[in-house]
């Protein structure tokens, strides 16, 4: 990532070596057209590019990092080519945010496979993976999920909670009590700055 | 919204997952930003959500579009080198062409005009300051290296340094946006386009096939409205270069730009195929 930021081609070409299918992958999940999925793919690794030198590598990973660029490109593409829909200014501001949310356990679950990754996801309940997908992937609010399962707004926020509490529990295999993470203390305060 | 420590956790779900409505979004962040009490579940919850892309399985793009990404990189580098660098000896091959030399930027065109090349170059003739011919020099040495990075072929040098000239001009100003241009139909069609915050905008495409008869490239864009728009239409001769330069298009935060062949140029709608298409970001 250093070499990212010194603006050498090397270093770039090494990122979309490791992380391009990835990248690719979780455009088309979204996004469901090759073309829009490969624009994203360019867009991201670009932003990327230009913007390495704002990258800190205590808030996370760098495919973390990435990943929640294409994400935001791509959900931000689909939502553009809905006719009618528009994009407000302050989704450019607020999204970013979530860009630099920590990526606190990379040691933890390093060691885990892309299996168990995905297991963890797929032993949720249905309806709380649903949620969480459809808010993942699908771009969608608290607000829309509920108007699209017809569940209500605070079994759906519930939902997510309870799904996203159970994943880390699944990923790390420990529960304390509390999310379930007897991990490194992480300040969501300063993680966000 | 009024925003305590409490609703911060009972909204913490959504917020990492960017799930929240614009508001509730916005009073987070803000609660987050000044709260002196620590909110660990937010990293705690938020520290599942890269892993949501691991339940996919990794696919392969097409093999063109490392290049494309490397082809884009490269002209981002040698734009703001340009707007960094130092008055250099020009070298043998950038004086040459002195129709590069004396090119000044931009020069304002009506609504919706398409300027042909001759007339491009024709307003680039005029006269120039010392400072200008510097700059203008300093962006020749650039384009060389960008023209290699793109087409690899520096035999149609004066058509192409004026071109990139253009572009990298376009690309030194203050919030210009550029985005690179990939082909949508598997040729080996690329380009780039330069969106100044005026509107203006510079649109290069190479390895087109020639048009025939009246057959036109259109450019189209869609801004985050969703309202297609035309921006102009340019045709192609053996080089298979096109370029277009109009002034006062549509801007928004975030638009998409894509060239179709159509059968003439006075189509009020996309309907020929697409051909390379790119996405303009803030």
């Amino acid at each position: 990532m250093r070499q990212v930021a010194a603006g050498e081609i090397g270093g770039l070409e090494t990122l979309y070596d490791r992380y391009h299918a990835m990248a690719y992958a979780l455009a088309l999940r979204i996004t469901t057209e090759t073309g829009l999925a490969e624009d994203v793919v360019q867009d991201s690794f670009l932003g990327l590019w230009r913007n390495a030198g704002r990258y800190a590598e205590a808030k996370g990973s760098v495919r973390g990092w990435l990943l929640a660029i294409v994400r935001h490109r791509a959900i931000d593409a689909m939502r553009r080519q809905r006719a009618g829909v528009a994009l407000g200014d302050e989704s450019e501001e607020i999204l970013p945010a979530a860009l630099t949310l920590p990526d606190i356990w990379p040691e933890v679950v390093g060691r885990l496979d892309a299996e168990q990754v995905r297991r963890a996801l797929t032993v949720l309940p249905p309806a709380q993976r649903e949620v969480i997908e459809l808010a993942y992937f699908d771009g969608l609010t608290q607000r829309e999920i509920s108007d699209r399962t017809r569940a209500p707004l605070g079994t759906v926020k519930s939902r997510m909670r309870l799904g996203l509490v159970a994943m880390r529990e699944q990923l790390v295999g420990q529960n304390d009590g509390s999310f379930g993470i007897a991990l490194p203390s992480s300040n969501g305060k300063k993680g966000l700055a | 919204m009024a925003m305590t420590c409490d609703r911060v956790r009972e909204f913490a779900s959504g917020f990492v997952l960017g799930a929240l409505d614009i508001d509730e979004m916005i009073a987070v962040s803000d609660h987050l930003d000044t709260c002196s009490e620590e909110h660990p579940e937010i990293g705690d919850l938020g520290g599942v959500v890269p892993y949501l892309a691991e339940t996919l399985e990794p696919l392969e793009p097409p093999a063109w579009l490392r290049e494309s990404v490397m082809a884009a990189a490269q002209a981002d580098l040698a734009a703001r080198r340009h707007i960094s660098v130092e008055p250099v000896a020009i070298p043998t091959a950038a004086r040459s062409s002195q129709a590069a030399l004396t090119w000044q930027g931009p020069s304002p065109v009506s609504q919706g005009e398409v300027i042909p090349f001759a007339a491009r170059a024709s307003r680039r003739r005029r006269a120039m300051t010392w400072a200008t011919r510097v700059a203008a020099a300093v962006a020749v040495v650039v384009l060389a290296g960008y023209a290699v990075v793109l087409q690899g072929d520096l035999s149609k040098s004066k058509h192409d340094q004026d071109t990139y000239a253009s572009l990298i001009y376009a690309a030194a100003q203050p919030d210009t946006r550029l985005a690179a241009l990939a082909s949508r139909d598997g040729s080996k069609a690329s380009g780039l386009v330069a969106l100044l915050p005026t509107g203006h905008i510079i649109v290069n495409v190479t390895n087109l096939v020639p048009t025939q008869g009246d057959e036109a490239y259109v450019v189209w864009l869609t801004g985050d409205n969703g309202v297609q728009s035309k921006v102009g239409s340019f045709t192609v001769s053996d080089s298979g270069d096109g370029y277009l330069e109009v002034d006062n298009v549509p801007t928004s935060a975030s638009l998409y730009l894509w060239v179709c062949k159509e059968p003439n140029s006075a189509v009020s709608a996309s309907s020929g195929p697409t051909i390379v298409g790119g996405t303009i970001s803030l």
